[in-house]
């Protein structure tokens, strides 16, 4: 016995050690050479019923796939609509697939871009639309919008014109929402405030001392919740950067990090944390808000519908606080459609964005989630007049909206640009590092991530064709140059 | 078998036949081998030459300024200093316990395999339902650490929030859930050692003290270091629970190698630098390899 396993056990060790020192090159080799394994075939899906035109009878319906990111309460909401779309006519059939969150919907259609096994509808997020822009891999839809009558005249401006580019738009506006600032109204009316926002960040510290609670050292009730870098706070510090009169970039996608306004919008968010300890950094705002672990926050209007489901006491919501002026950011995601989807799958993915947008199914879709109604004629539909009336926290979510604007390049061109300036914020607020030197380490990174995505837009919109051809795009055959 | 070379294998048909057999057998897991594990570690290798996002169709080759940028980070650093926290003192904890475990399990006491049961259940659990478990736990407000520090009359600290208690809180974790498999395996060696030697070492007068330093230690030395080399390995890959519980936050305070790697090429999509660091975990894994079995090896008593 001791004889034989002296043998195996060493045996044992160093299969043991190969594989494991192996494994993980295997984990992250795997997915990078994808690339390697297309095969010859063009089209995805070989078996696509191309509904054949001369035979008129029996209409073979055409199945598209519609990738999305809306689970819970919203992908119920999401499911509904998929659903009244299906039923309301025969000739187009979705298949809605829920991917995870925004980041893992763009990560897995990435990968799909790789492997060619695309969907026929796309949700992207306000980041990740214009990577896969700038990839080549999402459609201009002007000409399949016209076959399928769509107008885009009717679609409030503010967030149409974000998905434009060349005067084409590649990005529909859907689940279009902003930040909105949420207050607990029993909280609120205990410390004997006003019934409403605070108008400014200086008024809310003051009420801060009256909201927060502390047991000892610890913060049992915070006035204020931060989100964490995942879930999006440098989309939440975006309009606190405005307000501060800073801002992440220029246009021109040169990076202001640095400039004393957009620091001094970063000395006042750890200040609420550090210094002056009324407010938290949270890893679920939503949940911290319900569960009253925090008087108020600042969230996307995308979550009002849930949030007063789950909340046990009244909420209160209001435009955003001003320091030295106001600044709001839009947010959310919108609708694409895949380059390499076949023509005739293109079109009906066309059809369901003009359903999933059409004034009532906004309408339905706004009613039930509190994202913004993207079409300017929902605002007058009698369903939604009589709503405002009954939820007049809707009301300030649509009031809010002429007054907000696009995001700075650095967040939503940059790719990865929210997720790097927010784990900035994270190691100016939760370890107190100074904010000169955390935003020039992240004014640094974000120039060398904007540099790929200008010379990008330079092949595609600058010299067209001929950029594509120079960049070597043309090898692939998806991104045929028309 | 093995010793036949392709040369002489051309002489009799009986060794062309062997040769055959050969490479029958060992063809489908070469193949295998191959496909998911050498071509992969090649073009890693190839990616972190490049630059690229995994989405533009041309790679450039940028020769080392990916292991440049990845080694001038002062937050690899950092990172690198959190896989050696968190490697070392999940790895120490994990032998030091389950060894005090498996001691005390191993004696005749009752309920002896239910305690065996228990204590290795979290090792089969998966990763990411313990990081779920735990971070219900660690709560600060509700959680039952908290509750449990409330009888002591002390409050929790905010475990997962807060820079100084995240990296415990990962290694509490990691240890909890892989004690259990260091306890198993010690057991298995306890009761390998052959009851003459203790009793010798009683007709020697040698106490329980001594018997223990003498006997049980020197006899559980391949156990040991079987296991030392096995968690060390284990450990440095470990990523679910991290990810779960923490997302390698606040900032990067339980950022290790690994979840750098993951962040690197799935979050920042930077196919370069994640490749650099794959390249970087496999040069330490191989090397930390080498020292254990040249010279941790040498000193083991296998019984």
């Amino acid at each position: 016995m001791e004889n034989t396993t002296k043998l195996t056990r060493r045996q044992m060790l160093r299969g043991m050690i190969a594989s494991g020192g192996v494994a993980i090159l295997a984990a992250c080799g795997a997915a990078p050479a994808a690339p390697a394994a297309p095969a010859a075939t063009d089209a995805p899906a070989a078996a696509a019923p191309t509904s054949a035109p001369a035979v008129a009878a029996a209409p073979s319906a055409t199945t598209i796939t519609y990738w999305g990111s809306f689970s819970g309460g919203l992908g119920e909401a999401e499911a509904a609509m998929v659903k009244a779309f299906n039923e309301s006519q025969s000739e187009v059939q979705v298949e809605y697939q829920f991917q995870g969150s925004y980041e893992e919907t763009a990560q897995k259609f990435t990968a799909a871009l790789q492997a060619n096994t695309i969907p026929d509808v796309v949700l992207l997020s306000d980041v990740w639309w214009f990577s896969f822009y700038t990839a080549g891999a999402i459609a201009p839809l002007d000409d399949l919008a016209s076959q399928v009558k769509l107008d885009f005249s009717d679609y409030e401006p503010v967030l149409l014109d974000e998905g434009v580019r060349q005067g084409k738009h590649y990005w529909v506006p859907f689940a279009r929402s902003t930040p909105l600032f949420y207050y607990n109204k029993q909280i609120w009316q205990e410390a004997g405030l006003p019934d409403r926002s605070p108008d400014t960040w200086a008024e809310m510290a003051d009420w801060a001392t009256k909201l927060v609670k502390k047991d000892g050292d610890t913060i049992s009730q915070a006035a204020f919740a931060h989100p964490n870098g995942a879930s999006y706070i440098a989309w939440l510090f975006q309009g606190v950067v405005w307000q501060f009169n800073g801002q992440y970039s220029n246009p021109d996608f040169t990076m202001t990090m640095t400039d004393p306004n957009t620091l001094r919008a970063a000395q006042f968010y750890q200040d609420t944390v550090n210094k002056d300890k009324w407010a938290i950094l949270s890893q679920d705002v939503n949940k911290d808000f319900t569960g009253g672990i925090t008087a108020s926050t600042m969230a996307s209007t995308g979550g009002l519908a849930g949030i007063q489901k789950a909340a046990a006491f009244p909420v209160g919501v209001g435009f955003l606080p001003k320091a030295d002026s106001f600044g709001c950011p839009t947010g959310g995601s919108g609708l694409a459609i895949p380059t390499s989807t076949p023509d005739d799958k293109k079109l009906a993915a066309m059809k369901y964005i003009a359903f999933a947008t059409s004034t009532e199914s906004a309408g339905v879709w706004a009613r039930s989630t509190g994202y913004m109604p993207v079409r300017l004629s929902t605002k007058e539909t009698p369903e939604m007049v009589t709503f405002f009336d009954e939820n007049p926290n809707f009301k300030t979510v649509v009031d809010q909206l002429p007054l907000t604007r696009a995001q700075d390049a650095a967040r939503v061109f940059v790719r990865n640009g929210d997720q790097i300036i927010g784990k900035g914020l994270e190691r100016i607020i939760v370890n107190g590092e100074s904010p000169d030197a955390v935003f020039a380490d992240v004014n640094a990174e974000l120039t060398k991530g904007a540099a790929p995505i200008l010379e990008d837009l330079k092949a595609i919109e600058a010299g067209a064709c001929a950029g594509l051809r120079r960049s070597g795009l043309r090898r692939r055959r998806r991104w045929r140059c028309r | 078998m093995t010793s036949v070379s392709p040369r002489t294998a051309g002489g009799s048909r009986r060794e062309r036949r062997e040769w055959l057999l050969f490479a029958a057998l060992i063809g489908p897991n070469l193949a295998l081998f191959a496909i998911f594990t050498y071509w992969p570690l090649l073009y890693n290798l190839y990616l972190s030459f490049v630059r690229w996002n995994f989405l533009r169709p041309r790679k450039p080759f940028v020769w080392l300024d990916n292991y440049i940028e990845v080694f001038t980070d002062t937050q690899f650093w950092i990172i690198a200093l959190n896989t050696l926290t968190f490697t070392v003192c999940s790895v120490g904890l994990t032998l030091l316990i389950g060894l005090a475990l498996a001691l005390l399990i191993n004696q005749p006491l009752r309920y002896r395999n239910a305690a065996r049961a228990v204590l290795f259940s979290p090792v089969i659990m998966s990763g990411a339902v313990v990081a779920v478990v735990w971070s219900y736990i660690f709560d600060p407000r509700y959680g039952l650490l908290d509750q449990i520090l409330g009888f002591v009359g002390a409050s929790s600290p905010d475990w997962l929030g807060d820079p100084r208690w995240a990296m415990p809180a990962v290694i509490l974790v990691y240890v909890w859930k892989n004690v259990g498999y260091a306890v198993v395996i010690y057991l298995a060696g306890l009761q390998g050692i052959p009851r003459e030697l203790y009793d010798a070492a009683r007709v020697d007068g040698a106490g329980a003290v001594d018997r223990f330093w003498h006997v049980t230690l020197p006899g559980l030395s391949p156990v040991a270091f079987f296991l030392s080399v096995t968690s060390l390995l284990a450990c440095f890959q470990s990523f679910d629970i991290v990810k779960v519980l923490t997302d390698g936050g606040p900032a990067i305070a339980t950022t290790t190698l690994i979840y750098h790697l993951y962040d690197l090429g799935f979050v920042s999509y930077d196919a370069g630098k994640a490749g650099v660091m794959a390249m970087v975990l496999f040069g330490v894994m191989l090397a930390l390899t080498v020292i254990q079995l040249r010279y941790v090896e040498e000193r083991v008593a296998y019984a």
